[in-house]
């Protein structure tokens, strides 16, 4: 059971608005706030609602769009994917480099985060990054992993970037 | 082409085409465990079953399997006219000592290759039933007669059109004929004068009746009623004629203007063939609607689309909305349930709330089985089926996953039309503390959602109830309806508000 925190009524697990007053659990608020942006895009195709899948077949190809970037990066697929900016002084180089998209200006870590991957899922983890990572709005708990979908909005630091699977 | 050999038989029994016999029976007998009315006593299992036993009984035996075989390599493969996409709330499940709620959205598409064709207009073979009663007298009937006149306009000799006018009786202005000379038509309709009660029944008898006289698979056929009153003692009747209909392929929308109709049985008249049912407040708002209603019936791929929902013996199945087009609750008895059509280039929605049971075990397990028909109007195809099988992983320390935003996006709208739903439900109990704080808790969630008027009309019925025990009927209405409405709009932020 879980307690409503404006409400006090106990609804069930899995429940995602309480069923007494309306509000949303914690999480659902955040996820829902910051879909709106990609919403208004998708209403355009004649209201047909559209979102990503959380599979990912192992096959498949990862893209990363950076916002305003011309070109999207498609990754060779491997188990992980480490996120996070080249430096001069650090002999270290991620795999998905983000200095030439201004990294260090927007707060990008060098080791920022990793796209592991699964049996049939990728998962996103920040890797205790300075600025943080934040998935679809939400920042990530360090090292916590969350599974990522298809068209996910990942921010690190102030750098935006979208992912997206190719089969 | 039998009618066998266009079923599916191998993705029924899930195996293979290459199965060999061993697994044949192997694939029946897990199937039948689950679905097995002894076993099972969800309404929808039954239904999975027969389909299951039939599919077994031709794959179950070798010559029959070989001679099944046969005709499908003859007869080549069949496209495909709509697909089935079902999404979990949640993918993996933790172990629980006690229930929890899984949500499944239900996403019945047209197949793009068919929309991009070139659009065939499907001829519609379609009765108006229009209340005459004293009530609609003045600017009502006369919006109603404009209507009726674009509807003719619209409307070829392609199309059936029959025209039926009732107050405490039924009289057939246009009986159901190809549409041609469309000045004498609206002649007819001009001779609607409004007088007497508001009978139902008995326009709805009619209308049926001149429904069924160009019944057939290549039309859409449909009967939309319009009514600004209250019929008195003769529901079950009207209900029970709205089934028979259901039952021969003649849907019923159902349309209520002003604040008298009762809602409650224009909503049963509907939801039991697969109609919709709405709500005006406005006479001018009538054209719009109905106007809306026929095009949308012009559209039509796939008509008497039907949904089974069958849960695993252990899953309860709780509640089915579906979502869009037209927003409206479902029964989920008797099964399968009629969701009546599906436009060409339209995705019907559905969510679904199951109750998964407590328990330890981890790994994957099967949660429930869906399956929809329907009869596509272009291929004359009857019951075309798609199925897809539900499973969830349970595992006891799940990772972290945030829902599919359809999902919430869904529910959280969903969830405002139930709260106004209990308020009523408190009402009815005398509960009056109890509704009055719901219609709060309704009108900060509606505020929160940038919907003011209705918050509005929410907080005015909050301090009505609480100082009278009654909701308004124009509140009680405008805060179903506006709810409901909710669902059908993609952005949560209304441009008129």
């Amino acid at each position: 059971m879980r307690t409503c925190p404006y409400c006090a009524e106990q609804n069930r697990e899995g429940v995602l608005f309480c069923e007494e007053c309306g509000q949303p659990f914690i999480g659902v608020q955040a996820i829902m706030a910051t879909s709106q942006l990609v919403n208004e895009d998708q209403v355009s195709l004649r209201g047909r609602v559209k979102w990503g899948t959380a599979r990912f077949d192992r096959r498949a190809a990862v893209v990363v769009h950076v916002r305003d970037a011309r070109e999207p990066l498609t990754l060779i697929p491997k188990d992980e994917i480490v996120l996070g900016r080249s430096d001069i002084h650090s002999p270290v180089v991620p795999d998905v480099d983000m200095a030439p998209y201004g990294a260090a200006e927007q707060g990008v870590s060098r080791r920022h985060a990793v796209i592991r991957r699964g049996e049939d899922t990728l998962t996103l983890i920040d890797l205790g990054s300075t600025n943080g990572t934040h998935l679809n709005g939400q920042r990530l708990i360090p090292h916590q992993p969350r599974v990522l979908r298809d068209g996910d909005e990942i921010r690190m630091g102030k750098l935006v970037f979208h992912i997206f699977f190719k089969e | 082409m039998s009618t066998e050999a266009l079923r599916n038989l191998y993705a029924i029994l899930g195996v293979p085409a290459e199965a060999t016999q061993d697994d044949i029976r192997e694939a029946y007998r897990i199937a039948a465990r689950r679905f097995h009315p002894d076993a099972n006593s969800n309404e929808g299992a039954e239904h999975q079953f027969r389909d299951i036993a039939s599919a077994y009984e031709v794959l179950g035996n070798s010559q029959r399997r070989y001679a099944y075989d046969e005709e499908r390599r003859t007869a080549g493969s069949e496209p495909a006219y709509f697909s089935l996409r079902v999404t979990p709330s949640k993918r993996v499940l933790g172990t629980l000592d006690e229930p929890q709620v899984l949500y499944l959205l239900l996403e019945i598409a047209p197949l793009r290759e068919l929309t991009k064709q070139q659009k065939r207009e499907v001829p519609l073979n379609l009765t108006l039933v229009l209340d005459r009663s004293k009530s609609m007298k003045g600017i009502r009937l006369d919006k109603l007669k404009i209507a009726a006149h674009q509807i003719i306009e619209s409307l070829s000799a392609e199309d059936r059109l029959a025209l039926v006018s009732f107050s405490d009786r039924a009289e057939v202005l246009i009986p159901a004929a190809p549409v041609i000379d469309t000045i004498a038509l609206r002649a007819q309709v001009n001779l609607m004068r409004a007088d007497g009660g508001t009978e139902i029944f008995h326009g709805l008898q009619a209308g049926i009746d001149e429904c069924r006289k160009h019944l057939s698979d290549r039309f859409v056929n449909h009967v939309v009623l319009l009514t600004d009153g209250r019929t008195f003692g003769d529901e079950e009747r009207a209900l029970e004629l709205a089934n028979q209909a259901a039952a021969e392929g003649v849907g019923i929308s159902a349309m209520g203007i002003g604040e008298e109709w009762n809602d409650e049985f224009l909503d049963a008249l509907a939801s039991c063939t697969g109609g919709t049912s709405t709500y005006v407040t406005s006479p001018t708002a009538v054209v719009r609607f109905l106007n809306e209603r026929v095009r949308s019936l012009g559209d039509t791929l796939v008509e008497r689309l039907k949904l089974c929902v069958a849960p695993d013996a252990d899953i309860v199945l709780e509640s089915l909305f579906k979502l869009q087009p037209n927003p409206q609750p479902m029964d989920t008895s008797p099964q399968p349930v009629p969701l009546g059509l599906l436009e060409f280039n339209r995705t019907l929605m559905c969510l679904v709330q199951l109750q998964m049971p407590p328990g330890k075990r981890t790994g994957f397990r099967t949660v429930a089985r869906i399956d929809v028909t329907g009869n596509v109007l272009i291929a004359e195809r009857r019951d075309y089926k798609v199925l897809s099988d539900i499973s969830v992983e349970i595992a006891s320390n799940p990772p972290p996953e945030d829902p599919p935003l359809p999902i919430l996006d869904a529910l959280g709208k969903l969830t405002l039309y139930r709260i106004q739903e209990k308020a009523q439900q408190s009402l009815q109990k005398g509960n009056a503390a109890e509704a009055t704080r719901r219609l709060e808790n309704l009108a900060t969630r509606l505020l929160a959602s940038g919907q003011d008027e209705l918050a509005q009309m929410a907080i005015i019925e909050a301090r009505r109830v609480a100082s009278t025990s009654l909701l308004s009927e124009e509140g009680r209405k405008t805060l179903k309806f506006g709810t409901r409405r909710l669902l059908s709009q993609p952005d949560p932020q209304d441009p008129g508000s």
